[in-house]
């Protein structure tokens, strides 16, 4: 460990590693099932690893569906531990493995971190499988409404697409931002996916224009302010520091993580004010327990569901100042060649939702010299940030030392 | 109009609907630290006690945030697109938010800020909806 002062975490500083990542295909229609999906994914991070499966000891898997109204079948609409167990054949391997509920992807890996740190097994695969068969982000199908859906459902007002709305209407407002502004970003990734071979809108430029012509949502969101449904599976495999060290690629090594709070235990919309409360403290436990700071960072992959969180993730960890991120896109700064290029993959936006898996995939890649065309001249560090940072997720910091 | 999904009252909204259904809005209020909580909670958000009773506010606010919903994600609102989804600020309480919808003619019509007040459309025997309008459209 160096001599930065740490907070809580200073165990696991650098002392795990990813090394390995895999791809199912990722498109909007697939003709396998999710399990195979999965298995693609899986065992192709295994192999960039230059391991075996059976050299997997350990699972960490946050499976839920991608939507509201989703089915459960194991295999079709989510794939969990006990189907890679059974698929895999790894029943007689498996030391360790954990399946979340809340979090997301960034979580379970973080809890691969701690077990890998702790001895508790040598080598862990997490993957995010999404399944999204009618492309429809969220639907209150029933006639009628439960729980806190009591006072939302009956207006009309259920999902998470129009919550972001109200919240990035209120920032547009107080902030004076504008839709052109948001243009950069969704141009950015778009133009990013081009160089990524996984990227769903590879090969589908687009322009200022095509962004503001797109259709609403739930204005003042568009279209390409949405990430776009696919099916599809990515993995990751992780071990020791030690281990790392002697695998295919050049370890990237995890500097530290920290998952985000709910701040409102009561909730109808996301209000403007939730993104700070929520995430500046996430921010804050991040710097202390990496040692690092925004002015260490390289390249940043900011979870992108919906485009406005990438402005709040970047005021959240101290990027810029609050009510500045609309304009702290602009210029060329989040481009490759740029200050911080954000989102060299393509993002949500345009790679497709992979629930922040691709983020992590990407921030590895960078800080290994392994992001191709795309790649980031001299990239030490990267930070990564999946979920929303009104509500669950968190944030990691990668970095080619340990 | 849009076929709205209607509510079921449950132990912790119960009292919020019967309420409403002599159009009185009524919301949990803790009774340590006077914090209004919306939807109801089995403790205070704020302070955690558990001491909690339903009581009449204003049915006053503003306009906190709005979108203009065009893709439809509630059944029952298929035919309505596109519409006002409204986020209402009461005056009891910063943070203290109300979800209600507008036709979308007014679109063009509302801005943050905006007052609104309360009005009720009954939709079954048991449930009746408190939603919101602009003041100046009362």
């Amino acid at each position: 460990m160096t001599g930065q002062m740490v907070d809580g975490m200073g165990g696991i500083k650098g002392k795990v590693a990813v090394v390995g990542i895999g791809y199912s295909k990722i498109a909007r229609n697939v003709d396998q099932t999710l399990a195979a999906l999965t298995v693609d994914a899986c065992t192709a991070a295994v192999e960039d690893a230059g391991l075996r499966l059976s050299d997997v000891d350990g699972l960490a898997v946050f499976p839920s569906a991608p939507y509201l109204g989703a089915g459960n079948r194991d295999g079709v609409d989510v794939a969990t531990a006990n189907l890679l167990i059974n698929h895999l054949a790894l029943a007689r391997v498996i030391r360790w493995y954990v399946q979340i509920d809340l979090g997301m992807v960034l979580s379970a890996v973080a809890h691969a971190v701690n077990a890998l740190a702790a001895g508790a097994c040598s080598c862990v695969l997490v993957w995010r499988a999404l399944h999204q068969p009618t492309a429809r982000y969220a639907a209150w199908t029933s006639r009628e409404a439960t729980g806190d859906s009591q006072f939302t459902a009956p207006y009309g007002c259920a999902s998470i697409l129009q919550w972001h709305g109200m919240a990035y209407r209120r920032y547009m407002t107080e902030y004076g931002a504008t839709r052109n502004e948001m243009a950069t970003l969704a141009v950015n990734s778009r133009r990013n996916a081009d160089l990524n071979d996984h990227a769903f809108f590879q090969g589908k430029p687009m322009g200022e224009d095509d962004y503001m012509s797109a259709r609403m949502v739930a204005d003042p969101l568009c279209l390409f302010d949405c990430d776009v449904p696919v099916q599809g599976c990515a993995a990751l495999v992780l071990t020791t520091a030690e281990r790392a060290r002697d695998l295919r690629h050049p370890p990237a090594y995890v500097a530290g993580y920290a998952q985000n709070t709910s701040a409102r235990p009561e909730l109808v919309s996301y209000a403007l004010d939730d993104y700070m409360a929520c995430a500046a403290p996430t921010g804050t436990r991040l710097w202390k327990t990496t040692g690092f700071s925004p002015a260490d960072v390289d390249v940043a992959q900011l979870y992108d569901g919906f485009s406005p969180s990438v402005y709040y993730w970047l005021e959240a960890l101290g990027f810029c100042g609050r009510g500045e991120a609309h304009q702290f896109i602009q210029g060329g700064r989040i481009e490759l060649g740029g200050d911080l290029p954000v989102n060299t993959f393509g993002g949500s936006l345009s790679e497709g939702r992979l629930h922040g898996m691709g983020h992590l995939a990407e921030a590895v890649r960078q800080v290994t010299g392994r992001a191709g065309r795309r790649q980031v001249a001299d990239a030490h560090v990267a930070v990564v940030t999946d979920g929303s940072p009104m509500m669950r997720g968190g944030a990691m910091v990668f970095s080619d030392q340990p | 109009m849009p076929n709205r999904p209607v509510p079921v009252p449950d132990e912790l909204t119960a009292p919020f609907w019967r309420a409403a259904r002599e159009r009185r809005l009524e919301l949990q209020r803790c009774t340590e630290c006077g914090s209004y909580n919306h939807p109801p909670r089995p403790f205070c958000g704020r302070c955690l006690s558990e001491k909690l009773q339903f009581e009449p506010v204003s049915g006053r606010g503003a306009v906190y945030s709005f979108v203009v919903t065009h893709q439809p994600n509630v059944d029952g609102f298929e035919d309505a697109v596109p519409y006002v989804s409204l986020l209402v600020e009461l005056d009891e309480q910063r943070g203290l938010f109300m979800v209600s919808d507008l036709p979308g003619a007014m679109a063009g019509r509302v801005s943050l800020g905006d007052r609104v007040e309360l009005v009720f459309e009954k939709l079954t025997e048991e449930i009746t909806l408190p939603v919101f309008i602009p003041v100046a459209s009362v």
